[in-house]
């Protein structure tokens, strides 16, 4: 590819406990690139290690060997709340992206300055309401009325949408989904799906999303990756995805992960 | 209750408004349980006293007095944040080493005395003389301006970005921290600030009763909390300007359930720490309490 990677990891190598009877290495060697504005879908199954790979994207834990860069910037020592003006991030509890007590306007109004140093102006300004407010009814959950209600009475659907709305509020050199819908009924996490991907098109954001779910993983993105022991087993491009089903997903698995054969989990399948 | 009794708690309730301000910022907004203000308080007083009698202008001691709180606040969340210490030990650490600390800063002694030293109060009673006032409320009057100054400068501060992201601290660490905010700098400077403002109240009391003490600090904790939550259970906790002046309303009542409970022959002044917990566990379980009839009231109708 012509262009720089948006986010070039090489040679990620984690360790838990090391030098403890119950070492784990979580990451093993891994290397990714991510061009611009791509939409990377992330499977494998549990203890593969793509929530540790977000860790040391998102600096909650960094690799022990290894290099992230991030628009071209060395972001590997970098600590967390340092990379949050690239990142924008969304969690699998959908009560983890907001402050319950605090209202719908000041959630946002935190989120809008990601990154960026928190003086002594107003926390919201008179201004930002009406973009809040226009950014919120696009959602078409009626939280354009409620600026000062606490976040704390929304639903959990409500609480993730509003989550995925900040996160992207100011635009993020990566936008990072950690199971963002698992925690979620169905259909609210249909309408999630629906709304990450309507602003991942507007706004042209290079996302990573894990998922344990096959067929969300085969719908959306345009990159599919599985990992396993700690590195990419499975990397399929757009028109390799397109042809792909479950099935055959399932099938690439086995084989590209003979000792794991029957231990694939029921939660893989069926997400 | 007397008058006298009665004024007399109003004017204690709104001189510790300010330590219960200081307490609201790391129990409520920070959610951090700070000890530190049992050492804190002794330290603002010991500061102010020495400096006076140093001859310094007794409103000159009080930037010192806040200053050595708020360094004193700064160490337990250096040891919360940095060493990883829970934030309860630490501050109880902190306080521990202040004892010390304080006697120190005092010239060794246990207490300084400033019956006949310059007050803060000598200026506003002279000025309320001039206006041919009787200056019987003049520490009254000047915590009241005092305590009112604060209140404001800490409405606005909370709804800074800087105050939000405090706020956002104490409810969400892990989301704040994803908005790029470092939560062990709003821990450091939060807990600082509250202990600079229980500094201040202890430079102010020392001065109005005339003489700080070691052991004027014990029980501080305690007192802010029943005041915070007294306030809470009387005004509610919906919205934020009127959290932070049920802080002080709150402190003031609980001076005034106090002196009350203190004017029946019944009681001791000895056993104020007993009346001060058993408020605190009633004013705590209240909600919970309200809440168990008012579910019991909707299986009994279904």
């Amino acid at each position: 590819m012509a262009t720089a990677p948006m986010l070039k990891a090489s040679g990620l190598i984690k360790y838990f406990n090391r030098g403890t009877i119950n070492e784990v290495k979580a990451l093993n060697g891994l290397d990714l690139n991510v061009a611009p504005g791509e939409y990377i879908c992330i499977i494998g199954s549990n203890g593969s290690g793509k929530s540790t790979l977000m860790g040391c994207i998102s600096g909650t834990s960094p690799p022990d060997y290894g290099r992230t860069v991030l628009d071209q910037q060395d972001i590997t020592y970098w600590p967390e709340h340092k990379r949050a003006g690239l990142i924008g991030r969304v969690f699998q509890d959908p009560l983890a992206g907001t402050c319950a007590s605090m209202t719908i306007e000041e959630n946002m109004a935190l989120a809008l300055r990601r990154g960026q140093r928190r003086g002594f102006r107003r926390g919201v300004g008179n201004q930002e309401r009406a973009k809040f407010r226009e950014a919120l009814a696009r959602l078409e959950l009626g939280l354009e009325n409620r600026l000062t209600d606490p976040v704390g009475l929304l639903s959990g659907g409500q609480r993730q949408s509003l989550t995925l709305l900040m996160a992207t509020l100011i635009k993020p050199k990566l936008l990072l989904l950690d199971e963002h819908t698992a925690a979620l009924d169905p259909k609210t996490a249909g309408l999630i799906m629906e709304l990450t991907c309507s602003l991942v098109d507007r706004n042209q954001l290079t996302t990573l999303m894990i998922t344990h779910n096959m067929q969300q993983a085969i719908s959306f993105g345009h990159r599919l990756i599985m990992m396993h022991q700690g590195r990419i087993i499975l990397d399929f491009n757009q028109t390799d995805k397109a042809r792909l089903t479950v099935r055959d997903l399932i099938q690439q698995f086995h084989s590209a992960a003979p000792d794991l054969s029957g231990l694939l989990s029921d939660r893989l399948v069926l997400g | 209750m007397t008058f006298f009794a009665f004024t007399g708690a109003v004017e204690q309730g709104l001189v510790f408004g300010l330590m219960t301000l200081g307490v609201f910022i790391t129990f409520r907004v920070l959610d951090f349980p700070d000890l530190t203000v049992d050492g804190s308080l002794p330290l603002g007083a010991a500061v102010s006293s020495i400096l006076i009698t140093k001859g310094l202008n007794p409103w000159l001691s009080l930037p010192p007095a806040m200053l050595a709180g708020f360094i004193a606040g700064m160490i337990t969340g250096f040891l919360t944040t940095k060493l990883k210490i829970l934030h309860l030990l630490a501050s109880i650490l902190t306080m521990t080493a202040l004892y010390s600390i304080n006697i120190k800063v005092m010239g060794g002694r246990p207490n300084i005395a400033l019956i006949n030293s310059p007050t803060v109060f000598e200026p506003v009673r002279q000025f309320l003389i001039s206006l041919d006032l009787n200056p019987w409320l003049t520490s009254s009057l000047l915590f009241l301006v005092l305590v009112s100054i604060v209140v404001g400068i800490m409405i606005w501060l909370l709804r800074t970005e800087f105050g939000q992201a405090l706020l956002a601290t104490g409810d969400n660490p892990g989301m704040i921290t994803s908005l790029g905010v470092n939560t062990h700098f709003t821990i450091v400077v939060g807990v600082g600030l509250s202990n600079a403002l229980v500094a201040l109240c202890g430079a102010l009391v020392a001065q109005n009763q005339g003489a700080s003490e070691i052991s004027m600090g014990v029980g501080t904790i305690v007192a802010g909390l029943a005041s915070i939550v007294i306030g809470e259970t009387i005004f509610g906790t919906r919205y934020l300007i009127v959290r932070v002046i049920s802080a002080v309303l709150g402190s003031i009542f609980y001076r005034l359930a106090i002196a009350l409970a203190l004017s029946f022959n019944f009681f001791n002044p000895s056993d104020l720490n007993l009346i001060t917990a058993i408020l605190v566990v009633v004013a705590l379980c209240t909600p919970k309490i309200k809440a168990h009839l008012r579910n019991r009231g909707y299986r009994s109708n279904a």
